[in-house]
């Protein structure tokens, strides 16, 4: 374990670049034959989708360990796919054709594989412990947050009249 | 190069992901439809319970290709794996960026529209399931990380408060991606919606309740898909950045004085008695 990518990343404060560089490598390969089993987008088109997807997630971790200020490595990754896909920066036509090549919901499908080889023994104890009661609760409260948000954007963009 | 040995290392968990993910994207989305609406299977949740099944931990007689070594490294693998989906994500939300900026207002407010699970579940678990202090870490928020975070530095997690906070982020780590698939194909049939107001809302938990939410969403309004993946991200990092302060600063302190008002006082009432 203690020569794995992501285990040494729990004891160190700062993100290794060099271990998360080789594992995204692997998880993009991954997320690529989901990408060409699915959606059946032609593989020459989706490597290269998927290239571009991978520098993306380099830049914003690089971002997440030198940057001045914390953010969570994701809001680094969404921030700089965002500001690469924006209309003025220069090449980002180019960008969001490349990244058309990749479907949003077959890089998801590993991530949930991974999420389910994940489940932990102390998870199984806390969701029996817990029981029928906070399940119950626990259906409310997604939604009760999903409905109310629901509520308040239709309301707006209702007074908007758009 | 120890990384890639490190990763080689865990050959099984990589392969097992592989095939799994490719039968779950072979299976491919299926629509089940009744009377008020339909409920869309998402290749991403066949993924999930396959794995469960595999997993050693919740199928202890069908796990032994997983091991426990595999079960660990999977944990902090999911991150990673979700990093290329909110790139993904980001780049599309540049494009929209005039969608974006058009819808700001409701954006930002419906962040406050995450209040609905006080309204909806407090009293429920107060006085429908007479619940103790666990209500109040059980109802104040979604239970993602920043609200466990929360919760573990005001009362620690061993508190009944982090009881009630666990619980409910196990269920949501469990089970989160079904009942968002369910919420989005429910409320997108019903047609009574804005599809842009249920895009948004799609963005107020993790990034795989963000996927089961839009990939339910665009199946059934394909012709809104960039719009409604642009609409989502931009709320989902924007929950990023205020789910934090939200959860501190309005949906704890109104929990926490709601519960002091109400069940508090026979919580108090109780105690006295035995003293006495």
């Amino acid at each position: 374990m203690s020569d794995s990518a992501v285990a040494m990343e729990r004891t160190r404060p700062n993100i290794n670049l060099t271990d998360h560089a080789v594992t995204l490598i692997i998880v993009c390969l991954v997320g690529l034959v989901m990408n060409t089993v699915g959606p059946a987008i032609p593989l020459a088109d989706g490597f290269v989708g998927m290239v571009v997807i991978y520098l993306i997630s380099m830049v914003g971790l690089i971002l997440t360990r030198f940057a001045p200020f914390y953010l969570p490595s994701v809001a680094w990754i969404s921030l700089v796919g965002i500001v690469a896909t924006l209309p003025w920066t220069p090449g980002s036509e180019w960008i969001v054709a490349q990244a058309k090549s990749v479907n949003f919901l077959a890089l998801a499908t590993p991530a949930l594989a991974y999420a389910g080889f994940a489940i932990a023994k102390k998870e199984i104890e806390v969701a029996k412990h817990s029981g029928w009661k906070l399940a119950l609760v626990a259906c409310l409260v997604f939604l009760g947050t999903y409905a109310g948000s629901v509520l308040v954007a239709e309301l707006i963009l209702r007074l908007q009249g758009s | 190069m120890n990384a890639l040995r490190g990763q080689l290392e865990l050959w099984r968990l990589h392969l097992a992901v592989i095939i799994l993910g490719a039968i779950a994207e072979l299976i491919g989305i299926q629509k089940i439809s009744f009377g008020i609406g339909a409920i869309l299977l998402l290749p991403l949740l066949y993924a999930f319970v396959m794995a469960a099944l595999m997993n050693p931990n919740v199928m202890p007689k069908l796990g032994k290709f997983i091991r426990e070594k595999e079960v660990k490294a999977a944990s902090p693998l999911i991150v990673i794996a979700i990093m290329p989906f909110i790139a993904k994500f980001g780049t599309t939300i540049g494009p929209a960026i005039e969608t974006i900026i058009e819808a700001g207002p409701a954006l930002l407010l419906q962040e406050l529209g995450n209040l609905g699970t006080i309204v909806l579940a407090f009293p429920l678990a107060v006085w429908g399931l007479k619940m103790g202090r666990e209500a109040i870490g059980a109802t104040f928020s979604i239970a993602r990380e920043p609200n466990l975070a929360i919760i573990a530095d005001r009362y620690t997690l061993k508190s009944p408060e982090g009881t009630g906070v666990m619980g409910v982020y196990v269920i949501g780590t469990l089970f989160g991606t079904f009942i968002f698939a369910i919420l989005a194909s429910l409320f997108a049939s019903s047609g009574l919606f804005d599809p842009r107001a249920l895009a948004m809302a799609c963005g107020i938990g993790s990034g795989s309740m963000m996927a089961a939410c839009t990939g339910a969403l665009t199946e059934v309004v394909p012709n809104m898909k960039d719009e409604i993946l642009a609409l989502a991200g931009a709320s989902n990092l924007l929950t990023y950045a205020t789910g934090l302060y939200a959860g501190l600063f309005i949906a704890l302190p109104i929990v926490e004085k709601l519960y002091n008002a109400t069940a508090g006082k026979n919580d108090l009432a109780t105690a006295n008695k035995k003293e006495a």
